[in-house]
């Protein structure tokens, strides 16, 4: 019960034996994850491995099939998101007829812990016009107005969905950068789900391999590839076993 | 929360709005036009009475040519007005937000799905609701104008007069919107919570169109052969008439027909006089007329019932949507 009420004190993820159950199968199965704080996570795994459960799971928006899971202490529930946990989804979902000054403001009205100059700033630095209506906006704008969103909340564990999927390689390298640097300077932990590893490699520093809704592979990459072996090749290794296993 | 819901409703806000402005002034305009040609044609009287007591038919039928489809479409209007509100405010209240993936932005922030949905609820409804009203209101202070030469005259239970009356407007609305909504969730598309919707709002409607009429206590009314029953004039719902024996039970309806033309001509063969026809009636079996019926001023009673039910059905199907939007899928 101190544990809730203490969520400096709480890891931002604990799962213990936690599964999911669609119609159609198995997304995720007896998963026991630990995700430590002040960590930037790569989520990683081939389509469909699970990575996107994963996610639904810790935010509340999917209910556990079987197993457990506690969120800096709290069982994520239906009942709105944990207050310092921001999630963005793949579609990166806004409202497209409101401006970013609306959009804002909506960060604002729903969410008690708002700062409202931080989300600003973010949106400045992007140099995306504050008058300009969400659907107007390209590909990359409005992925930094839905992280200005996601960070105006200052939250304490960030989601991020296959954040990079639709943006040009430019683009990817100025979001992937803003993302590193505030949450070094802001002490946030990320994760950050992706089916290619290349484009998170020296960012992350910490690993979780999805692969067939089952972890592979968990870990700080320091203490993983300490024998040398590049983050890439050894999880590419893993999955190969994983895939002998299955033919055998 | 509100402010979220506002912003997000506000072109529909805006078309109520619009509806209600345009509407009002066209019911205001079309009122004070109709008031002149009354004037005009000495029609004053006539508004008050029965049509043939009126001294001045010919002028009377004239009026009615020209003002009883425009009044009728003023009726049709509150009429549909609940499936419109249904189809356009209910049906996309929810599904627009599924099938576009905005509920996922809602469910992300630090509000729970009850707030969310509530807030959505009353900023689609209460405004809606209240322009329904207003213009209900404005059609009945159209027609009073009119009073009898108009379609007030078919009497508080034809099926055009009783849809737009007291409150069973507001409960068909509830219900469509009710309804919208909850399609809306179920099949998360908002095409089919609009089509699917309107249908299943016109069966319903049909369905329990003579449903409330059985639900209200009716007067019965027995009278001797020859004495007219003033139940069809004074715009009571008849809901059941015929004959009954010397013992007081009902006679069926091909019988009663059978033994009227029997009586109508002497065993002779010649037609038969009034005072014949009427002895020869009990002497055949046929000793009393009946009707059962709801008498006008027992209307409201009707129309709160009426209303009940299209409430308690939105209830239930705003129970169910909630219970839809709370479940983690």
């Amino acid at each position: 019960m101190n544990l809730r009420r203490q969520p400096d004190q709480a890891l931002p993820v604990i799962a213990g034996g936690l599964g999911k159950k669609y119609r159609r199968g198995w997304a995720l199965r007896e998963t026991s994850l630990v995700i430590p704080k002040n960590r930037i996570v790569a989520l990683v795994g081939p389509n469909g491995a699970g990575k996107s459960t994963l996610m639904g799971l810790i935010t509340g928006l999917l209910r556990p099939t079987t197993g457990g899971i506690t969120v800096f202490g709290d069982r994520p529930t239906g009942k709105g998101l944990h207050p310092t946990v921001s999630y963005l989804a793949q579609q990166k979902p806004l409202y497209q007829q409101f401006t970013v000054t609306e959009t804002l403001k909506f960060g604002a009205r729903t969410n008690p812990t708002w700062d409202q100059r931080y989300a600003e700033y973010l949106v400045e630095q992007a140099a995306v016009p504050m008058g300009a209506t969400v659907g107007t906006l390209s590909g990359g704008q409005r992925t930094r107005v839905a992280l200005a969103l996601a960070l105006g909340k200052r939250p304490g564990l960030l989601l991020l969905d296959e954040p990079l999927a639709d943006l040009d390689p430019l683009a990817r390298e100025t979001v992937l950068r803003t993302l590193i640097t505030e949450a070094r300077t802001q002490g946030i932990t990320v994760v950050l789900s992706s089916h290619v590893l290349a484009e998170l490699e020296g960012v992350c520093d910490h690993l979780v391999l999805l692969h067939k809704g089952q972890v592979l592979l968990a870990g700080d990459v320091n203490q993983l590839g300490a024998d040398g072996t590049p983050l890439g090749e050894l999880a590419l290794n893993r999955m190969r076993e994983a895939a002998q296993e299955e033919a055998a | 929360m509100i402010w979220v819901s506002l912003r997000r409703q506000r072109a529909q806000l805006i078309t109520l709005l619009g509806m209600l402005t345009i509407g009002a002034g066209a019911i205001i305009l079309l009122r004070s036009n109709m008031i002149d040609a009354i004037n005009s044609s000495q029609l004053t009287q006539c508004v008050t009475q029965a049509l043939q007591e009126c001294s001045a038919a010919e002028a009377a039928k004239a009026f009615q040519t020209t003002w009883t489809t425009r009044l009728n479409v003023g009726q049709a209007a509150i009429l549909s007005l609940p499936a419109l509100i249904g189809v356009f405010i209910g049906a996309p209240l929810f599904a627009r937000e599924l099938e576009q993936g905005t509920h996922v932005l809602a469910f992300t922030q630090s509000v729970s799905r009850t707030r969310w949905m509530f807030s959505k609820l009353v900023v689609a409804l209460v405004p809606a609701l209240i322009v329904l009203i207003a213009l209900q209101y404005l059609v009945s202070w159209w027609l009073s104008a009119a009073g009898t030469l108009g379609p007030l005259m078919g009497g508080s239970f034809s099926a055009l007069n009783f849809g737009i009356a007291h409150f069973s407007p507001v409960g068909y609305a509830l219900f469509a919107f009710a309804l919208g909504a909850f399609i809306g969730v179920a099949s998360r598309r908002t095409l089919v919570a609009m089509t699917a919707g309107l249908g299943a709002f016109i069966v319903v409607r049909f369905a329990l169109s003579g449903l409330v009429n059985r639900l209200i206590p009716a007067q019965r009314l027995e009278v001797a052969p020859g004495t007219p029953m003033d139940v069809h004039q004074d715009g009571s719902l008849v809901l059941d008439e015929g004959w009954l024996d010397t013992a007081g039970q009902p006679v069926s309806g091909d019988r009663a027909g059978t033994l009227l033309q029997a009586c109508k001509s002497t065993p002779t063969g010649t037609p038969n006089t009034q005072e014949g026809f009427l002895a020869c009636l009990p002497q055949s079996g046929l000793a009393k007329r009946y009707a059962s019926f709801i008498p006008e001023s027992q209307a409201w009673q009707v129309h709160l019932i009426d209303a009940s039910i299209y409430s308690g059905l939105a209830v239930l199907l705003l129970a169910g949507t909630v219970w839809v939007l709370r479940r983690q899928s």
